[in-house]
């Protein structure tokens, strides 16, 4: 039996044999090398593109960044951004004021009662709404908000707007969170006679609260960097918000760098360059911020 | 009996802790070696020393000598991924690789080897015969190996161990995964394959060293305690923790 | 009520919301979508007629004279772009994911993963801002004349390289968008894989590269593909970074891959105040219909990708 080995080729051990499989084990060992260099080269371009995008917006929006920057108005193509810093956070304030009650509710019900058809309805439909466009979504706020309901562009369009592309977000991270809160915990307040809505409020929701706070967190790095939603519904204003939820449109930072970008003259393109700085350093400390708490989290446990 | 590999004075080290310490033993050609004692004792780190498994993992390392045909396997300047064509090795837990059935063979093959079409056919049919699965799976060579049940994955696994021709195979608790009639085809089978290959096993489960080893190695916390042929060990041990272990009476 | 009862109202609200949006728009582009009918899709020519004449009435709608809308350029453009963006970003991207999760020691994985995940972070019109003041210049300057002159040959590399806006940039830019999702979601399926099946590999005598590129790889093949499908989805949609460098091409199928082009998510943004200028308002509702055949294509792909996803036993939330 032990001629069967031989069969199909040299046998075992013979130099014959092992000296081709050396020689094919140069070979393979130069692919493999080969292999390495290119998979480092894919990493060193995803590397090389985020520092390229990053120092020009650090370089040419620091240069850009003057007290006039925080301290006025937009006026023509130059001034300063103080209504679009403005209008950006009021916007991401209002969109989270209405987004994260339903968000979370919609979250909580995936979680608590996940095996019911609504629950996966749900699920469902937010994957659903991740998928559909921004845009669509601005579209949609031009259409019915800002004509068919004669609010004009105007903060209340733009916080319902952005608060429907955020629901998702919030729903998955906190459905997410709470799935990850001990049955058992639950389990025993249940044991003790407590209903649903206290085992969901007093105990699934404050302990899964650090990741609802994160995914919050990072719903309102999104309202801060969304630009083409807001186009249609926020529109554009030079001005500082005067208060009103409808009839007058708002500034928001992302909007002057598109627009301010594309203007011949070198004070509009600062004032695009100093929006760029300030919207890509909120959404990186935001983000930076959020995998802080996740890091801690899971380094907790 | 000449020895296939012969250990001298090996020691191992995870980091800053010592697994063994001056390990000397021989691997009889053509036939099985059983590696006995308690978990922890050193005898799969033993294992995956011969592969030099553990290149894997920084600071993992080993010193001393492991002799086979005049090449000392943890020595320097050894082409590692040669050396595995040579000594093969199966794991505890079957791990049948994501491709079909005949992939699962022909891709160790295809490492060293640059076979025809039908010399991998030949090869493939061969390698299934030897570990008795052929005339279970020749009609779904072209389906996906996960389908296959733990014990049949587990004897694939050997019949691609096989097919690369190695000289010797190491087990790793290979049936300890496995029901009882699985764990009894897959016994047959080494005893089988003896004939061509050197084989050392771990194993845990005394009755299967006493079944299928020549030759019984016991190890205790890093340590070789006793080596002896399968019938000594396991009637008359010279030392007393062997027996202690053989009776049950701690691990 | 019961807290049950109060719960599922709030939550309600996220899938009323969806609804709402795919029915009012399917509804508000019905004219549209019976004036336009199939050539819509079919023909290249978006023309709003004059708008200094009387409207007429067609198939039962008001419109303009000699109005015509056909949006094959849009599709065009959007599906080429995005198949050159997922040219670019899967190979980049399983590369990426197969240094950091193989190559790279672990206490520098985190931050090197960190990195590319910031990137994922950094909005859309950001990009934008990049590829307008950076790459159009480079690239339009430098690279394509360069590339047009090597490669001339080979048919859509010839011919103009134009200004450097168009579909070739439009795709390097949205590339760089879907590469961190698909390079951090592959290395996490990559580093999920038990070492045991590296090991096997390994001993058969397969190169630690080999172990990883033959074995590994194919076991999150589904992971891979499911993400790809993802990130196409996201391509898609994108608006305002292909809005910047694509050249905004009106009414044209580009004839090679430097031509300026625009997609659909594009178009809607630049051409609602011309649409405006409609005074039957089939314009602003043709708008409608691009909005609503762009949500049915990345609904479509996004719904695929989340059952390949699913079946490849990703736990939700967690893409």
């Amino acid at each position: 039996m032990s001629g069967a080995v031989a069969r199909g080729g040299m046998s075992a051990g013979s130099p014959a044999r092992e000296a081709a499989r050396l020689a094919r084990m140069r070979r393979r060992r130069a692919w493999s090398v080969a292999g390495w260099v290119l998979c480092g080269i894919g990493f060193g371009m995803l590397g090389l593109a985020m520092g390229w995008i990053l120092l020009m917006v650090l370089v040419r929006g620091i240069t850009a960044l003057t007290p006039t920057v925080f301290l006025e108005v937009t006026q023509g193509t130059g001034g300063g951004l103080l209504n679009a810093i403005e209008g950006t956070l009021v916007i991401g304030v209002g969109s989270m004021i209405l987004a994260v009650p339903f968000g979370v509710a919609a979250g909580l019900y995936a979680a608590q009662f996940s095996h019911t058809m609504f629950a996966r309805a749900i699920r469902f439909m937010a994957d659903v709404l991740v998928g559909v466009p921004s845009i669509v979504l601005g579209y949609f706020g031009y259409v019915t908000m800002v004509e068919g309901l004669g609010w004009k562009f105007s903060l209340a369009a733009a916080c319902i707007t952005i608060a429907i592309l955020c629901l998702p977000y919030i729903c998955r991270t906190t459905e997410l969170a709470l799935s990850q809160v001990p049955a058992a915990m639950q389990e025993a307040a249940f044991a003790l006679g407590a209903g649903e809505g206290l085992v969901a409020w007093r105990i699934a929701l404050p302990v899964a609260m650090p990741g609802v706070l994160t995914g919050i967190l990072l719903a309102f790095a999104i309202s801060v960097g969304e630009t083409a939603p807001l186009i249609y519904t926020a529109g554009w204003s030079s001005y500082m918000w005067n208060g009103a939820l409808v009839g007058s449109p708002v500034g928001y930072l992302t909007y002057a760098i598109w627009a301010f970008i594309n203007e011949p003259f070198a004070s509009a393109n600062a004032l695009a360059y100093a929006a760029a700085f300030l919207v890509t350093v909120i959404v990186l400390l935001i983000s930076v911020t959020a995998r802080l708490v996740l890091l801690r989290r899971e380094g907790a446990r | 009996m000449t020895a296939k590999i012969a250990i001298r004075n090996l020691d191992f080290f995870y980091g800053s802790h010592q697994a063994l310490r001056g390990v000397t033993l021989d691997f009889p050609e053509r036939q099985v070696t059983a590696l006995i004692g308690p978990s922890g004792c050193g005898k799969s780190t033993l294992l995956r020393c011969l592969n030099r498994m553990y290149d894997l993992y920084p600071g993992q390392r080993a010193t001393g000598e492991a002799m086979m045909d005049g090449m000392n396997i943890i020595g320097p300047g050894v082409d590692v991924d040669l050396l595995r064509s040579r000594i093969g090795m199966v794991f505890q837990r079957p791990t049948p690789f994501p491709m079909s059935v005949r992939e699962n063979i022909a891709f160790g093959v295809r490492l060293h080897e640059r076979p025809s079409r039908a010399e991998m056919e030949e090869r493939v049919e061969w390698a299934l015969t030897r570990a008795a699965l052929w005339d279970e799976v020749k009609d779904r060579l072209a389906a996906p190996a996960t389908g296959l049940s733990g014990g049949q994955q587990q004897r694939l696994c050997i019949a691609r161990t096989i097919a690369v021709k190695p000289e010797v195979i190491l087990l790793d608790e290979p049936t300890s995964a496995l029901d009882p009639i699985s764990t009894l085809k897959v016994e047959e089978l080494i005893d089988e394959l003896k004939r061509d290959f050197t084989i050392a096993m771990v194993t845990h489960n005394m009755q299967q060293a006493a079944r299928v080893a020549d030759q019984v190695a016991f190890f205790y916390l890093g340590e070789m305690v006793e080596v002896a042929d399968a019938g000594t060990m396991f009637t008359a041990p010279r030392e007393k923790r062997t027996q202690d272990y053989i009776t049950g009476r701690f691990g | 009520m019961s807290f049950r009862r109060v719960l599922a109202v709030f939550a309600g609200v996220l899938p009323a919301s969806l609804i709402a949006v795919l029915l009012f728009l399917a509804v508000y582009s019905w004219p549209a979508v019976r004036f336009n009918g199939i050539g819509f899709v079919t023909s290249t020519s978006w023309n709003l007629g004059n708008t200094y004449g009387s409207p007429i009435l067609r198939n039962g709608v008001q419109v303009l004279p000699g109005a015509h809308y056909g949006i094959l350029f849009l599709i065009a453009g959007t599906l080429l772009s995005t198949v050159i963006a997922l040219l670019i970003a899967v190979p980049v991207g399983v590369g990426a994911a197969i240094f950091l999760a193989e190559a790279v020691p672990g206490w520098m994985r985190q931050w090197l993963s960190f990195f590319v995940e910031l990137l994922a972070a950094v909005p859309s019109v950001v990009f934008g801002l990049w590829g307008y003041a950076v790459l159009v210049p480079l690239l339009g300057h430098f690279i394509y004349p360069a590339m047009g002159h090597v490669l001339g040959f080979i048919p859509f590399l010839g011919g103009s390289t134009g200004s450097g806006y168009g579909l070739l940039t439009a795709g390097i830019v949205l590339s760089l968008m879907i590469v961190p999702l698909i390079a951090a979601t592959l290395r996490d399926a990559i580093l999920a894989e038990p070492m045991v099946v590296r090991e096997s590999a390994a001993a058969l005598g397969a190169t630690r590269f080999e172990a990883v590129w033959k074995v590994v790889l194919p076991g999150v093949r589904k992971i891979l593909i499911g993400v790809t499908i993802l990130a196409t989805g996201r391509a898609l949609g994108e608006t305002m970074a292909v809005l910047m460098v694509s050249g905004n091409a009106l009414n044209y199928l580009p004839p090679n891959i430097y031509s300026p082009i625009s997609t659909m998510a594009a178009f809607i943004v630049s051409q609602l105040d011309s649409a405006l200028q409609d005074p039957t308002g089939l314009a602003v509702r043709s708008l409608a219909e691009v909005a609503l055949v762009l949500s049915v294509i990345s609904i479509g792909v996004n719904t695929l990708a989340r059952l390949v996803l699913y079946r490849s036993g990703l736990k939700a939330g967690q893409v």
